[in-house]
């Protein structure tokens, strides 16, 4: 069980200040428009953050451009709409450039098709959180505990992300924490593994043959067995080696459920 | 039933295909061009495929798979095609066939059922 309490709320509270700025190429007004400030949590998704953007700087592109999805970019990449949004930080962002606020440029023109997919609308968005939430059921459970929920729980589970209200989520998501019948751990960890371009996942059990405790140093083994010192950070934090894997599932993993680890 | 697909409908969806941005790799790693076996399942009012058992580069994302799919079975490009695992959830579509395979695989097939209207939520 989810039992630190503590911890779960300090991962929950964790938030990024971001500058927002439309591209300077995009305003056909006479006046640059100013630079939108937001405060949002590391656990959330930008589409359920950005209509307040859109709105701030849609007057300022051309008419034309104005009905087209906006994008967002960061060191020269497209944001992956679908990625939570401390995910997409501590994977765009190396630990010696990291500057708050962090500076991000938006975009109406050009979309780039072959780069990400057109997710931005909160209705997809939320369809995948409940997709990867199932998933990591899958994973951790041999009976599946979210087919057998309620739509209510479903839907409190996202309004509790939605509106950063950690008990509300919490409520729920602790019965997708909890290990079934007479085991003391998950089937498998639910976890991704992202480097440069792309993620790995993997079948990994949170207990050895002989019933020990896994940490992270025995996952990383499994997923990269030909490179010995690979660390990874979440939640921007380099996790000691040490952790042990079902801890690390129950009060690490992002609200859905998996643990996203950011090889640096 | 669906229209038999004719050996050269098959072709010129895969042609087709080649020419998808999305998700292709542009350093073609030579020596890692994996394949996988993927099974894919009507479900719902889906149309059938009368290749059902495909072999894939395990590199491709499930992005790649819907949009192969939807050629095949000449639907509009702007009609939906949901693909599902373990008949439980939907991958997203920069997830790769690789990741999948490891993780859900049975008797060495990636089983994929699909759909044009959401069925599993």
């Amino acid at each position: 069980m989810a039992n630190d309490r503590e911890i779960l709320r300090e991962v929950w509270e964790g938030k990024l200040p971001v500058c927002f700025k439309l591209d300077p190429d995009e305003v056909v007004e006479l006046q640059q428009p100013d630079p939108f400030y937001l405060m949002v949590p590391r656990m959330s998704y930008f589409p359920l953050v950005t209509d307040k953007i859109r709105k701030h700087f849609v007057k300022y592109v051309a008419n034309g451009k104005q009905e087209q999805e906006m994008w967002l970019k960061c060191n020269g990449q497209p944001m992956k709409w679908h990625l939570p949004i401390g995910l997409l930080y501590d994977l765009l962002i190396d630990s010696e450039d990291e500057a708050l606020p962090w500076v991000i440029s938006v975009h109406f023109d050009k979309f780039p098709d072959s780069k990400i997919y057109r997710l931005s609308n909160k209705e997809t968005v939320e369809s995948y959180f409940m997709s990867c939430i199932k998933e990591a059921d899958v994973l951790k459970h041999k009976t599946q505990i979210a087919t057998n929920m309620q739509k209510k729980d479903h839907t409190q589970l996202w309004l509790g992300l939605q509106n950063d209200k950690f008990d509300q989520f919490w409520a729920v998501n602790r019965k997708l924490m909890e290990v079934s019948g007479e085991s003391d751990h998950f089937k498998y960890i639910p976890f991704r593994c992202y480097l440069e371009d792309s993620y790995k996942q993997k079948l990994v059990k949170p207990v050895a043959e002989d019933g020990s405790r896994k940490t992270l140093q025995h996952l990383l083994k499994e997923v990269f067995p030909d490179k010995p010192n690979v660390t990874v950070k979440i939640h921007g934090l380099i996790v000691p080696l040490d952790t042990p894997l079902q801890w690390m599932s129950e009060h690490l993993s992002y609200p859905d459920n998996f643990l996203h680890l950011c090889v640096v | 039933m669906s229209q038999p697909e004719s050996l050269a409908g098959v072709q010129e969806a895969e042609n087709a295909l080649k020419s998808l941005q999305i998700g292709a790799e542009t350093d073609a790693k030579k020596g890692d061009k994996l394949k996988v076996d993927i099974l894919l399942k009507p479900t719902g009012n889906a149309p059938i495929m009368k290749k059902k058992k495909w072999t894939v580069e395990s590199d491709k994302p499930v992005g790649w798979i819907i949009e192969f799919v939807k050629k095949y079975l000449k639907l509009d490009s702007n009609e939906k095609l949901f693909v599902y695992v373990n008949q439980t959830f939907a991958p997203a579509p920069d997830q790769t066939v690789k990741n999948l395979y490891e993780c859900y695989n049975a008797d060495n097939k990636l089983v994929l059922h699909y759909c044009t209207t959401q069925a599993w939520g």
